[in-house]
């Protein structure tokens, strides 16, 4: 603390700061909250319904559950693209001796890109009139049998949708994990090779305890991150067909600004709220109880 | 004591040099080249979309509709740039996305170094709830803000305004931002404080003449860090903006699907390198600082 200050200082450097997260963070979680106990379509008049919209939310709602489930599958992908993929490539390239900085660069590549833009992409890649990427390369290495419109098909669009999340962000992730994995102790390992620790024994026992502080915030972000995923399955497919790459975010959207019903697309909302937060919960309490035992 | 230490260190710091000669010669390390290949293939798997997406932009339409999307462009042409700039305000949206991401960052470093300050430099009672406070904008979905703050925004006709955009982007960003200040802060040694203090500094002062000129290193990451998430902001710009004139990048690029019937392909492709551009090349000319920042961003926070 600095012997000079006075409350007012304190008052003047915390007030603006705090204004303007309560404006746009505190104040509408509060709101949605609020809204979640009320029917309202933003016309007539808010009318005060209690619970209705929970419980027509969790037992009378077919798409929510729907939805919800798909998010878990959106989450699943996106999780292991980028968490496994991530620490794939950071504990290759700790082996590497030259091109680590050009290999990070280019893998980081896609995370600068709009999803705007990755969604375009990816739509080119799965069509098939005339034939994308994907499906050339299926004909290519003899699985043409797999050929198909995989955006339309509803047994691969919900995948087809969460693999350009996963793409995109695997590069972050692994720079991250890169970093922790440099400050693993080179003696450590040293020794432990000298007593004929195999690379399997050398990555389960010596590097991966060492780094586990940041695994765990990247299971985290990463968490976080694809429980709000949004942007491009909206893009992509709006959620279709059918409902087969709805998440509960795009639901919410379409109640809220298609629907225009805005205290059941706060109750979804404030649904999502408490998914993160029991996500990371979970997370911190699995972890645990594992460095327990 | 040093004589008998010198000759003990030696051995252990020549090992390094002598022993990986030794272990190449015993196996021809199936593993080093298996990992090599593999990281080719990740990295094309990385990097092939994006080359394709910047040669499809040079196809002619007619190569595009009927050829094989691997082969190389039979000939080459800028035509899809002129379409591309005819049919979009391309120019406007690029400008859009600029006013909002200097105004963003520009509330995200002034307010984060405030907040940091009275949390790790000043201090007070209540510290560690005011930091739990900000902990819940990082956990919490953008989402949950969508509603109300549409609602709120339609009472002060506040929509479609460029405000509209930058106050949830600089909120949300904020809490990050004040934890990477707070982390850099703690380095500054608290002697140089009281010092300043002792020859009369108050808490305005050496804000103004220690803090703020000693973080420029950290505001680079944070604006470096930030600007990648703004530049590319869908969700709010999508939700709060309706007319033309306001549209950022993101909103600019949806307006060539279906803009005529039917997608015009490779100008749509033509626009997305445009649009991709600045923010490509601001990462690759600075994408040591970044990659450090993102680094710092997560390990930290």
């Amino acid at each position: 603390m600095l012997p000079n200050r006075s409350r007012l200082s304190v008052l003047v450097f915390l007030l603006p700061p705090l204004l303007l997260y309560g404006i746009a963070v505190l104040f509408p979680i509060m709101q949605s909250l609020f809204l979640s106990f009320f029917s309202w379509n933003g016309i007539s008049d808010m009318e005060f319904v209690g619970l209705a919209n929970y419980v027509r939310m969790l037992t009378a709602d077919d798409i929510f559950w729907r939805s919800f489930f798909n998010a878990l599958g959106y989450l699943a992908i996106c999780l292991v693209l980028q968490l496994g993929g991530a620490l794939l490539v950071a504990s290759l390239l700790t082996s590497m001796r030259r091109g680590r900085e050009l290999i990070k660069t280019l893998y980081l590549l896609p995370a600068v890109i709009s999803t705007v833009a990755i969604a375009f992409l990816f739509v080119r890649i799965y069509s098939i009139e005339p034939v994308g990427l994907l499906n050339q390369l299926l004909h290519w290495i003899g699985l043409g049998a797999l050929e198909r419109p995989w955006l339309s098909d509803i047994n691969t669009v919900l995948a087809a949708v969460s693999a350009p999340e996963g793409w995109r962000f695997t590069g972050l992730y692994m720079l991250i994990i890169y970093a922790a994995l440099l400050s693993v102790p080179k003696e450590l390992e040293e020794a432990a090779r000298l007593d004929g620790a195999s690379r399997w024994q050398l990555f389960t026992k010596i590097r991966f305890p060492h780094i586990m502080p940041v695994w765990i915030t990247t299971t985290i972000m990463a968490t976080t991150y694809g429980l709000r995923g949004f942007d491009i399955p909206y893009l992509m497919t709006n959620g279709g067909p059918g409902q087969s790459s709805e998440l509960l975010t795009t639901y919410m959207y379409k109640t809220a600004f298609t629907s225009t019903d805005f205290g059941y697309a706060s109750t979804i909302a404030v649904f999502i709220v408490v998914e993160c937060l029991v996500a990371v919960g979970l997370i911190l309490f699995m972890l645990k109880r594992k460095a327990d035992a | 004591m040093t004589a008998p230490a010198a000759p003990m260190t030696r051995p252990t710091t020549a090992l390094p040099d002598s022993r990986p000669p030794v272990r190449r010669r015993r196996q021809p390390d199936l593993y080093s080249t298996l990992s090599r290949v593999l990281i080719a293939l990740i990295v094309i798997v990385q990097v092939y979309p994006l080359a394709w997406l910047f040669i499809t932009s040079l196809r002619t339409e007619h190569d595009f509709a009927t050829g094989d999307p691997f082969a190389l462009p039979t000939s080459l042409t800028w035509e899809n740039y002129a379409r591309a700039f005819e049919t979009g305000n391309l120019g406007m949206n690029i400008l859009n996305s600029f006013i909002v991401t200097m105004g963003a960052n520009f509330l995200i470093v002034l307010l984060g170094m405030m907040a940091a300050y009275a949390l790790q430099v000043l201090g007070f009672r209540f510290s560690k709830f005011v930091r739990g406070l900000f902990l819940i904008g990082i956990i919490v979905p953008v989402q949950i803000a969508l509603v109300p703050l549409f609602i709120d925004y339609s009472t002060i006709n506040l929509l479609d305004t460029y405000p509209s955009m930058i106050i949830p982007l600089a909120g949300f960003a904020l809490p990050m931002s004040i934890y990477l200040f707070s982390s850099f802060f703690e380095y500054i040694p608290r002697e140089t404080y009281e010092a300043a203090s002792l020859d009369g500094a108050g808490p305005y002062r050496i804000f103004g003449l220690i803090t703020l000129p000693l973080s420029v290193n950290t505001v680079v990451t944070v604006v470096l860090v930030n600007s990648i998430f703004i530049w590319n902001d869908f969700i709010f710009a999508n939700t709060f903006v309706l007319s033309e004139g306001l549209k950022t990048i993101p909103l600019g690029l949806q307006n060539y699907i279906g803009a005529m019937g039917k997608t015009d392909w490779t100008a749509t492709f033509a626009a997305v390198c445009v649009t991709i551009t600045p923010l490509l090349l601001v990462f690759l000319v600075l994408n040591k600082a970044m990659i450090q920042g993102l680094e710092s961003g997560a390990t930290k926070g």
